[in-house]
């Protein structure tokens, strides 16, 4: 509740005097998760485009006639998500800064190695399964 | 009075660095568009018209200490529009031709 008040309020009624009152951090700190955020948004861009990319550019796999969406499409659904998820990261780290508390822990590492992984696992499944038949 | 850290007087190449962050990411949508616009048209100019939108939001980098009420709509743009952009390419990637192409919007029939 009181980090929802923080982002919202912007640190306008901050009051100076005790250390965990809202207060406008530090100008370079904000930018700095500013381009986090853009960063994965970048990253999010070229999941996108990797998955658009292999579902219309690749040949089709001879035999697996979804072999191309059952990998495209996940990484375009990723793509969102990253998007989505690094929105609600800016706005908890900006959050913390604001406090003075201590930086949130980001999750999207971990749900970018964790489906890049699947990813490459299910490309394995399919090449396998083109060449059987 | 002068601070250790020199950035500390003016943060002007955080700035710079988050204005150049802006830029990468407009070009990334100028890039995608591009991609797009040869088999799918349609898709791809309405990518490219991200392009300035995104563009524009970068010149306000630096403008948020006046106004820090607006930051979190303008980051909340960009993450509407890579969500466009991913439905967007869903629809490519799920009908494989969407319904319009631009052949189909111009009267070129016939």
């Amino acid at each position: 509740m009181e980090e929802r008040r923080a982002a919202r309020d912007g640190g306008d009624d901050h009051d100076r005097g005790s250390p965990h009152a809202p207060t406008e951090p530090d100008a370079r700190f904000t930018l700095a998760n500013e381009r986090t955020f853009l960063a994965w948004n970048r990253t999010a861009l070229a999941l996108v485009v990797a998955g658009l990319g292999i579902v219309q550019l690749l040949p089709p796999f001879p035999g697996v006639p979804w072999g191309r969406h059952v990998l495209g499409i996940p990484l375009i659904v990723l793509g969102a998500g990253v998007s989505v998820i690094s929105y609600g990261e800016w706005r908890r780290t900006q959050a913390a800064l604001r406090r003075g508390a201590s930086l949130p822990r980001s999750v999207l590492p971990r749900v970018l190695a964790g489906t890049i992984a699947g990813i490459a696992a299910l490309s394995a499944a399919v090449l396998l399964v083109s060449a059987a038949r | 009075m002068i601070p250790e850290d020199v950035e500390q007087l003016d943060p002007g190449l955080a700035r710079e660095r988050t204005k150049l962050a802006w830029a990468r990411t407009a070009i990334a949508f100028a890039a995608v568009g591009g991609a797009i616009l040869k088999k799918e048209p349609v898709a791809g100019l309405i990518v490219l018209a991200m392009t300035p939108l995104i563009w524009g939001l970068g010149r306000f980098v630096g403008h948020t200490a006046e106004r820090p009420e607006l930051q979190p709509r303008r980051l909340l743009a960009v993450t509407v529009t890579v969500v466009t952009v991913s439905v967007l390419a869903m629809v490519i990637a799920l009908v494989g031709h969407p319904p319009t192409s631009l052949r189909d919007l111009l009267p070129l029939h016939g």
